[in-house]
C-alpha cells in the first residue's frame, strides 16, 4: 500500500515530495493504522481522505508554482518567451479549468475511464499472478518442464509424472539443459507433535534446487551423498511448513522429525513462496533407480536452458534423443513409436489449463475499454463541436493549430491519468477480494496476484494510450476547423457534419465491440449450461469425499486393505449413513489408465494401444455413485488376493474392446502384456458414466477390486448420507480416529464441490464475460442515445421545415429509428464477423456449440435490437414533438 | 524577510500554530492534536498538512526543532520536529488578538449570545 501511496506522490511538484516525502509517508501510515479505517468500509473512507487530499493539495501546489513562475515573466507589450514546461504547464491549466467547468462531464468520463482501466488492471494482475509469472523463480522463462506424448496411448503431452527414470537418463544427457533434476510426487505423513498431518512431497532423483536457482534461506541443499541411493535420511522443508508446522522455529536446522514413520534430519528451510506444485517437502528419492523398469513412469522433470541455447534449439535436441530411443527400444516397448519429447517454460506447463481462459478475459476487458474510450470519443466531439466557436475564434486570433490539438490531447490525457490512477486503486482492492475466487486446487500453489510493477506499468501504459486514443478525433477535428466557416455559420456547417460521421463511425464500433462480447458472453454461458446439462450418469448429491493415506511403514502389503476395510464398516454403522466406499480415484477427477489386453485382441485405428481408465475400489462404490450395474455382479467378500483376480468394466469397454460380444467370463490383462501375466476375469459391467468430467468423452473402464492388490495405500473415501455430507464429517473423523488416531484426512469435500471446481474455467469466465458484455452493452446504447439526441437537436430546423411542408409526424420518428436501426445494423455484422475471425481464442472453452451459433447471434440481435429501440426512444419522440413554427423562428 | 502577512489565517493553518504553541511536535503529532482539539471536525490529510507546513515555513512562522524530549527510537529521531519561531508567535497572538475581538463584538449581539456561551 505504502509502495502506491510512493507512487501517487509523484502528482505533487518535485519539491514538494523532496522536502516532505519521507514525512508524508508517515502521515499516510499513521493515519492508515487510525481506528476509523479499520474494516472495507474504514478502508474505502481511507482512500477517498488520502486522494481527495492528495489531488487538493497538489492541484494548488501546482496552480501556486506555476503562478510564481509567471509571476517573474516580465509583462511586456512583446510576447515573453515560453519554454516547453510553460506551454504544458499552461495546457494543463486549461484543462483542469475545463473541467471545473463541466464537473458533471468530468466525472462522467473520470468514472467510465476508471471503470475501463481499473477492470483491465484487475484482469491483467490475475493473469499476471496466477499465469504468466506465477512462481517466484529467478529467470522464470529460461526454466523448462519435460513434457512428452506418447500417441500409441494418447494423444495429450503430459507433464507432470510422465517419465521413467531411465527416461531422464537420456534426457539428462542433452547438452542444451545446463541443470536437470527428476522427482516424484507423493505425500508423506509428518507425525510427532500435537497433530499427524500429510505433506505434499517431492522425491528427488537430482537437486531441484540450483535448477531452479534459489538457496535455503536456514541450513544447507542436499549434498551428493544424501541424494545417492542409500543416503542418509535428510529433508528439506518449505517456509510454509516451516512456519505453520514448526513455529518458525529457528533450531529446526538438524532436527530429527518422524517422516512416514521413520525419522529424517531437516537440513534446511526454502525462502517463502518456493515450492514446486504445492510440494512442501524434499526428500531424495532414495532408492537405486537402476532396477525400475523403463516404462514405470512417474517422474516429472524441471530443466533450466544452458545459457544462449533457445528453447526451438532445445527442442530440437530432445527431439533427436527422442528418436534415437525409440530406434533402440522400440521392438521391446512399442510406446515408444512416435514418441515425443518438449520443452515448455515451466510456468506454461503446469499452468496451461488456465490459459485460453486467462487470455480470454485480458482480450474481452481490453474491449470494454475500447468501448468506453469510444463512448468519451464521442462525448468529447459533441463537446468540441459546441467548442466549435470558442476554438475558431483562438485560431482567428492566431493560434497554431498544433497547439490546439495539443491543448485537447491535454486534455485527454490528464482525464485518462487519473482515470488510471483510480483504476489501480479499484484493482488493488479487487485482487485483495480475488482470492476467494480462485477454487482450492491453486491454492494449493500458494499463487499471489497483487498490485506489482508491471500492474502499474500496464495500467499506465493503458491510461495513456486511452487518453490519446480518447483525444486523437476530437483532436483532428479540431485541427480541421476552418475559421472562417465556422465562425460564419454558427457551428452547423462543415465541422459539424464532419463531426456526426465520425460519431456514426464511432457508435458503429462501440456496437459491433459490444456484439462481440455479447456474442462471447452467450457462447460460455451456453458452454456452461451444456457442461451442467450433461448426464454425468452418477448422483453427485449427499456425498463427502476425503483422502486418506497410510504409511506404508505401519501399513506393509494387505494391512492397508484392511484398514479401510474396518475404516468402511465402522462409517457404514454411522446412522444416516447410505452407503460407503473406498477408490484410488473418482469423478471428475479420473485420469489414471493403463494398457489393457483382451483375450481376442481386436486391431484399433491407426495401430493405439487399447488403453482405459484404472480404478481401485471397494465393492460398495457403485451404490456410493448411484451408478447401476448392467449385468454381472459387484465384488464380493470372496474377491481376495488369494482367488482368482476379478474385473468389472464399463459398457464403453464392452463396445470398443469386445465389438459389443458377451463379456462376462471373458478376460483381460492390465499392464504390459507379458507371457505368463495375469488374465482377470470380467463378472460385472456397470453402467457409463462421467468419470473424468462432463466435458471428456467417456472412456473405457476397468475397476478392480481393492482387495486383489496391494499397491494402493493412498485411497479416497466416499460417504453417501441422508444429511448434508458436512454433516457427516465428524463421524466419520471419529472412526478415522478410533483405528488410528495418527491418521490424518484430508482433501475434504464434498462432491458436488468437487464438481463445481472442475469447471471453474467455464463459470468464471462466463460470469465475467456477462458482466464485461453489460457494461458494453450499457455503454454502446448511451453511444446510440448519445448521437441520436445530438443529431435530432442539430437537425431541428430541418425536421421543422419538412414538418412544416408537410411530413408525417410518424416519418420523422422513422427517420430517426431507421437511422438507429441501420448503425445496429452494421454494428451487429461487423461484430459477428470479428468473433468469427478470433474464434480461435474461445474455441479451447466452448462445450457442445460452435462459435457461429445461429441461437446464440439470434438472441443478441434481439438484445441488441431492443437495447437500440430503447436508446432512440427519447431522440425519436423529440423529433416528433418539433413545433415547425418555433424550429422555423430561430432561421 | 517580508512583513507578516496581514491577511487571515486559515481555519487549519490557525489549528496547527495552536498546535505548536504547546511545544515542538512532528507533522503527524501536529495533526492528531489538531484532529483532537476540533473533535474531528477538522481533518488534515497528508498533503494538506505538509502543504500548510510548508507555507509556514516559507513565511518563517514556523521552524524545524530539536524535540523537547529525546526521540524513543530511530524512527522518531528521523522525524522533522516544527516550533514556532518569534514571527509566528506574534503573528498567533495578533490573530487570536484579532478573533476574540471578532467574538466580543459577536457576543454583545444577544441573538448571537446563545451559541457563544
Amino acid at each position: 500500500m505504502m509502495r502506491l501511496y510512493r507512487l501517487l506522490l509523484r502528482v505533487y511538484p518535485a519539491t514538494f515530495t523532496r522536502r516532505y516525502g519521507a514525512e508524508l509517508e508517515v502521515a499516510f501510515s499513521g493515519a492508515r493504522r487510525e481506528p476509523r479505517h479499520s474494516g472495507a468500509i474504514g478502508m474505502l473512507r481511507f482512500w477517498a481522505h488520502i486522494l481527495i487530499d492528495l489531488v487538493t493539495t497538489a492541484a494548488r501546489l501546482r496552480v501556486a508554482r506555476a503562478r510564481a513562475a509567471y509571476a517573474n515573466v516580465p509583462r511586456l507589450p512583446s510576447q515573453p518567451k515560453r519554454t516547453e514546461m510553460d506551454t504544458a504547464l499552461q495546457d494543463v491549466r486549461h484543462a483542469l479549468r475545463s473541467f471545473a467547468r463541466r464537473p458533471g462531464f468530468t466525472a462522467v468520463a473520470l468514472l467510465s475511464l476508471a471503470l475501463g482501466i481499473g477492470a483491465n488492471s484487475l484482469i491483467y494482475g490475475l493473469v499476471d499472478g496466477f499465469v504468466l509469472r506465477p512462481f517466484p523463480y529467478p529467470d522464470p522463462d529460461r526454466l523448462v518442464a519435460i513434457g512428452v506424448t506418447f500417441p500409441k496411448l494418447s494423444s495429450e503431452v503430459g507433464y507432470v509424472e510422465v517419465l521413467s527414470p531411465a527416461e531422464y537418463g537420456d534426457i539428462r544427457s542433452a547438452k542444451s539443459l545446463a541443470r536437470t533434476a527428476a522427482f516424484d510426487l507423493g505425500n508423506r505423513n509428518i507425525s510427532g507433535g500435537d497433530v499427524p498431518e500429510r505433506v505434499f512431497t517431492a522425491l528427488l532423483l537430482d537437486d531441484l534446487f540450483p535448477v531452479i536457482g534459489m538457496q535455503p534461506v536456514l541450513g544447507r541443499g542436499f549434498t551428493r551423498e544424501e541424494l545417492a541411493p542409500n543416503g542418509p535420511a535428510v529433508g528439506i522443508i518449505s517456509h510454509r511448513l516451516w512456519q505453520t508446522r514448526f513455529g518458525a522455529d529457528p533450531n529446526i536446522i538438524n532436527r530429527a522429525i518422524r517422516i512416514g514413520g521413520q525419522s529424517a534430519t531437516i537440513v534446511g528451510v526454502m525462502p517463502p513462496g518456493l515450492l514446486v506444485i504445492g510440494t512442501d517437502l524434499w526428500l531424495p528419492w532414495g532408492a537405486d533407480t537402476a532396477l525400475i523398469p523403463r516404462s514405470r513412469r512417474q517422474f516429472s522433470i524441471l530443466a533450466r536452458l544452458a545459457p544462449g541455447v533457445t528453447l526451438a534449439q532445445a527442442n530440437a535436441e530432445l527431439a533427436a534423443i527422442a528418436g534415437r530411443v525409440e530406434q533402440n527400444e522400440k521392438a521391446a516397448i512399442p510406446d515408444y513409436e512416435g514418441w515425443r519429447l518438449t520443452a515448455t517454460p515451466w510456468a506454461a506447463a503446469l499452468l496451461r489449463d488456465l490459459r485460453p481462459a486467462a487470455f480470454l478475459l485480458l482480450g474481452a476487458v481490453a474491449l470494454v475499454l475500447l468501448i468506453a474510450c469510444a463512448n468519451l470519443a464521442n462525448l468529447m466531439l459533441a463537446r468540441s463541436t459546441s467548442r466549435g466557436r470558442e476554438l475558431a475564434v483562438r485560431l482567428a486570433l492566431g493560434a497554431a493549430r498544433w497547439r490546439l490539438v495539443r491543448h485537447l490531447l491535454t486534455e485527454t490525457v490528464l482525464l485518462a491519468l487519473a482515470g488510471g490512477a483510480l483504476g489501480v486503486l479499484i484493482a488493488y482492492l479487487g485482487l485483495r477480494g480475488a482470492g476467494a475466487l480462485i477454487p482450492s486446487q491453486f491454492q494449493l500453489l500458494d499463487l499471489q496476484a497483487g498490485v506489482n510493477g508491471r500492474v502499474l506499468v500496464w495500467s499506465f501504459a493503458l491510461a495513456l494510450a486511452a487518453g490519446v486514443l480518447v483525444g486523437v478525433l476530437p483532436a483532428m477535428q479540431a485541427a480541421r476547423t476552418d475559421p472562417h466557416e465556422s465562425l460564419k455559420s454558427d457551428g452547423r456547417g462543415g465541422a459539424g457534419r464532419a463531426g456526426s460521421r465520425s460519431r456514426a463511425v464511432l457508435v458503429v464500433a462501440e456496437i459491433a465491440l459490444s456484439v462481440v462480447l455479447l456474442l462471447g458472453a452467450g457462447l460460455l454461458m451456453r458452454s456452461f449450461l451444456n457442461v451442467q446439462s450433461v448426464d454425468a450418469g452418477f448422483e453427485p448429491r449427499g456425498v463427502l469425499t476425503m483422502r486418506l493415506t497410510l504409511p506404508r511403514e505401519r501399513y506393509p502389503g494387505e494391512a492397508a486393505n484392511a484398514f479401510f476395510d474396518r475404516l468402511v464398516e465402522r462409517i457404514g454403522a454411522v446412522g444416516g449413513v447410505r452407503a460407503v466406499a473406498a477408490a484410488s480415484q473418482y469423478p471428475p477427477m479420473a485420469a489414471f489408465d493403463i494398457q489393457v489386453t483382451t483375450e481376442r485382441q481386436t486391431a484399433q485405428p491407426q495401430g493405439m494401444i487399447p488403453t482405459a481408465l484404472i480404478t481401485v475400489a471397494t465393492p460398495s462404490i457403485f451404490e456410493a455413485l448411484r451408478v447401476p450395474m448392467r449385468s454381472g455382479r459387484t465384488f464380493g467378500a470372496a474377491d481376495r488376493l488369494d482367488a482368482p483376480p476379478v474385473v468389472i468394466v464399463n459398457q464403453t469397454f464392452v463396445q470398443r474392446y469386445l465389438q459389443g460380444t458377451e463379456p462376462l467370463g471373458q478376460r483381460v490383462m492390465l499392464g504390459e502384456p507379458k507371457p505368463g501375466g495375469a488374465w482377470a476375469t470380467i463378472v460385472g459391467v456397470v453402467a457409463d458414466f462421467r468419470n473424468s468430467g462432463s466435458m471428456r468423452p467417456i472412456r473405457p473402464e476397468v475397476y478392480m477390486p481393492m482387495r486383489q492388490q496391494t499397491q494402493w495405500n493412498q485411497l479416497f473415501l466416499l460417504v453417501r448420507g441422508d444429511g448434508s455430507p458436512a454433516g457427516m464429517l465428524p463421524a466419520v473423523r471419529e472412526a478415522v480416529r478410533s483405528l488410528d488416531p495418527e491418521q490424518p484426512v484430508y482433501g475434504i469435500q464434498s462432491l458436488e464441490e468437487a464438481i463445481a471446481q472442475s469447471s471453474f474455467q467455464q463459470r468464471i469466465a462466463a460470469l465475467l464475460l456477462s458482466i464485461f458484455a453489460t457494461v458494453a452493452l450499457v455503454m454502446a446504447g448511451v453511444g446510440v442515445f448519445g448521437v441520436m439526441s445530438y443529431s435530432v437537436s442539430a437537425r431541428t430546423q430541418e425536421i421543422g421545415v419538412r414538418l412544416a411542408v408537410g411530413a408525417q409526424r410518424r416519418d420523422v420518428v422513422w427517420q430517426v429509428v431507421g437511422h438507429v436501426l441501420r448503425l445496429a445494423g452494421v454494428g451487429l455484422a461487423i461484430g459477428v464477423a470479428l468473433l468469427f475471425a478470433g474464434r480461435q481464442a474461445i474455441a479451447g472453452l466452448l462445450f457442445g456449440v460452435e462459435a457461429a451459433d445461429g441461437m446464440t447471434i439470434a438472441l443478441v440481435t434481439a438484445v441488441l435490437g431492443l437495447v437500440s429501440l430503447f436508446a432512440a426512444w427519447v431522440p425519436a419522440a423529440r423529433a416528433s414533438r418539433i413545433d415547425p413554427i418555433q424550429a422555423l423562428r430561430y432561421e | 524577510m517580508p512583513p507578516p502577512p496581514r491577511k487571515t489565517l486559515s481555519l487549519s493553518v490557525l489549528n496547527i500554530l495552536l498546535a505548536l504553541a504547546d511545544g515542538a511536535k512532528h507533522g503527524y503529532a501536529i495533526k492528531q492534536d489538531v484532529e483532537e482539539r476540533s473533535e474531528g471536525t477538522i481533518r488534515l490529510g497528508p498533503g494538506t498538512l505538509y502543504e500548510a507546513i510548508q507555507r509556514l515555513e516559507d513565511d518563517g512562522l514556523i521552524a524545524e526543532a530539536s524535540p523537547d524530549e529525546p526521540a524513543a527510537n530511530g524512527q522518531e529521531a528521523q522525524r522533522r520536529f516544527y516550533r514556532l519561531t518569534e514571527r509566528g508567535w506574534t503573528v498567533l497572538r495578533r490573530e487570536l488578538k484579532q478573533l476574540s475581538d471578532v467574538v466580543d463584538r459577536a457576543r454583545a449581539n444577544p441573538r448571537l449570545r446563545k451559541g457563544l456561551a
